[in-house]
């Protein structure tokens, strides 16, 4: 599902991937970690086609990065829901239209669009703020509207960028709940954290980075 | 693609951007209301000068004592000529009568004159449509060259003048209405490219989600259509106001405003022209960003 070999990334003043290779199956739920700057959010950029890479190859699904063209980067990443970093919501639009907005770009009706974003919310424990604008919300809710809006298209990827980063510990043990929920039903999803807590006997496989080289893997 | 949610978010961005959006309507009606006064000055400058020629006449002097078979045959030959209207003979008394009428007063001095020194004529008058100095200057050489002719006399310069008067008019027209039609589209490719960049966060989260490029477009061009239009409505709304409000009036207080002409339903063709200007300036601006 999503294949890297040997895959650098190089800045102006850093390397942030140094011939990174692995490979994530259909279905399967995984975490990568290391420490700040070992590369994790470059990493999901990479496969989200945010940044393209220097050196090597990428596959996800049936798309072979390096060969796609500039016009059909939005159909690969209407495959992908993408929690970000920074969440990256709107601040103009509430909670509902947020989380709309996924399912919008991906054509979808009025009619079947609003119990869409209902489900997605419920999941989230943020029904009850669905006209609430991102502004309003803590860190931690605006954390879970980011979630909520990656799952919503029920997309084949998952990628979550710290998506506990701002969360207490009872809600990051309920966002990695509806991971594994998701990753149920089907989708791959991979995490990236810092936080060892996050994964700790979840059973799932853990990719270790560290200053941009992968330095091996574990079961957690 | 949902278009209603592209409408939605233009007019959403219409609302929240109101003040820049205003005065970019009311820049394209000032444009367009100084586009359709500059058109219609020279369309009414054009029917004026359209309208002198009816005066203008070639006069052929005919040579003396020639016989009336002859005289026909000189007017049949110039009346057969395509751009001629219509051609009258003036035989030299009745030139006399007429000279004697045009001086009236003064006509005493022609009494000295033992006999009539005017020569017969024939008048030739033109086509409107064949008013050009060149059309006007081949013909005179082919009447010229038919014998019993004498002499053939035209108003050259008045007509060269008033020839290039109408030419010089025409361009300046269109210089002007195109450098309007370039400004105006010029003011929704700015008012766009300005909205564009202050939703480049916006647009960065539409992007990063996969959205195509049509439905980050869409909402930018709808935007510039509506301003396009909005000041095509409201120019029309001031063509109006001008005809019924001052026009109208003009002419009942000043007779002389009755020879203006004012094609009412004309600019009725200012809200779409606003909405192609519209949505052509934003179409260029979207097409000019790198995103």
């Amino acid at each position: 599902m999503i294949y890297f070999k040997d895959v650098s990334k190089h800045y102006d003043t850093h390397t942030a991937l140094r011939k990174v290779t692995f490979f994530i199956e259909k279905g399967e739920m995984a975490f990568i970690t290391g420490p700040s700057g070992s590369g994790k959010s470059t990493l999901l950029k990479l496969i989200y086609m945010a940044e393209r890479p220097d050196e090597g190859n990428i596959t996800i699904s049936d798309w072979e990065v390096d060969k796609i063209r500039e016009s059909h980067i939005p159909a690969l990443r209407r495959t992908i829901g993408v929690v970000f970093q920074d969440f990256m919501l709107l601040n103009n639009r509430n909670v509902f239209e947020n989380v709309a907005l996924a399912l919008r770009i991906r054509g979808a009706n009025e009619k079947e669009l609003k119990p869409k974003v209902f489900d997605a919310l419920k999941i989230v424990n943020l029904r009850h703020k669905a006209d609430c604008y991102p502004y309003a919300l803590s860190g931690g809710e605006q954390q879970r509207v980011s979630i909520a809006r990656a799952i919503v298209s029920e997309p084949i990827i998952i990628l979550a960028d710290e998506p506990t980063g701002n969360v207490d510990p009872d809600t990051s043990a309920g966002i990695i709940r509806t991971f594994k929920d998701i990753n149920a039903r089907g989708a791959t999803i991979l995490i990236a954290t810092h936080n060892r807590e996050l994964f700790r006997n979840t059973a799932k496989r853990v990719l270790k980075l560290d200053f941009g080289n992968f330095v091996g893997e574990d079961i957690a | 693609m949902d278009l209603s949610y592209s409408f939605k978010l233009a007019a959403r961005s219409l609302w929240h951007e109101k003040w820049i959006n205003l005065l970019s309507i009311l820049t394209i009606t000032a444009g367009l209301l100084i586009t359709a006064v500059t058109v219609l000055a020279v369309y009414n400058m054009d029917a004026a000068t359209r309208r002198l020629p009816e005066k203008f006449s070639i006069m052929l002097y005919l040579s003396d004592n020639l016989s009336h078979p002859e005289v026909e045959k000189i007017i049949n030959t110039a009346g057969k000529e395509n751009i001629v209207e219509k051609v009258k003979y003036i035989p030299k008394d009745e030139a006399l009568k007429d000279l004697k009428a045009t001086l009236k007063d003064t006509a005493y001095v022609l009494d000295g004159l033992g006999e009539n020194p005017l020569p017969d004529a024939i008048e030739v008058k033109l086509k409107n449509s064949a008013m050009g100095p060149d059309t006007v200057q081949k013909l005179t050489a082919r009447l010229r060259a038919i014998s019993g002719v004498a002499e053939v006399e035209y108003g050259e310069k008045f007509l060269s003048s008033i020839y290039s008067l109408r030419v010089g008019m025409q361009g300046v027209g269109i210089v002007i209405v195109i450098m309007l039609s370039a400004g105006m589209v010029f003011v929704c490719y700015s008012t766009v490219k300005i909205l564009f960049y202050r939703k480049r966060k916006e647009i960065e989260t539409y992007k990063l989600l996969g959205a195509t490029r049509g439905f980050i477009r869409a909402p930018f061009i709808i935007e510039g259509a509506v301003i396009g239009l909005s000041g095509g409505l409201l120019g029309l709304i001031g063509i109006l106001s001008l005809y019924y409000l001052v026009i109208l009036q003009l002419r009942l207080t000043f007779p002389l405003f009755k020879i203006l002409i004012f094609p009412v339903d004309v600019s009725f063709i200012l809200p779409p022209v606003g909405f192609l200007l519209g949505i052509i300036g934003a179409v260029v601006a979207i097409g000019r960003i790198k995103y």
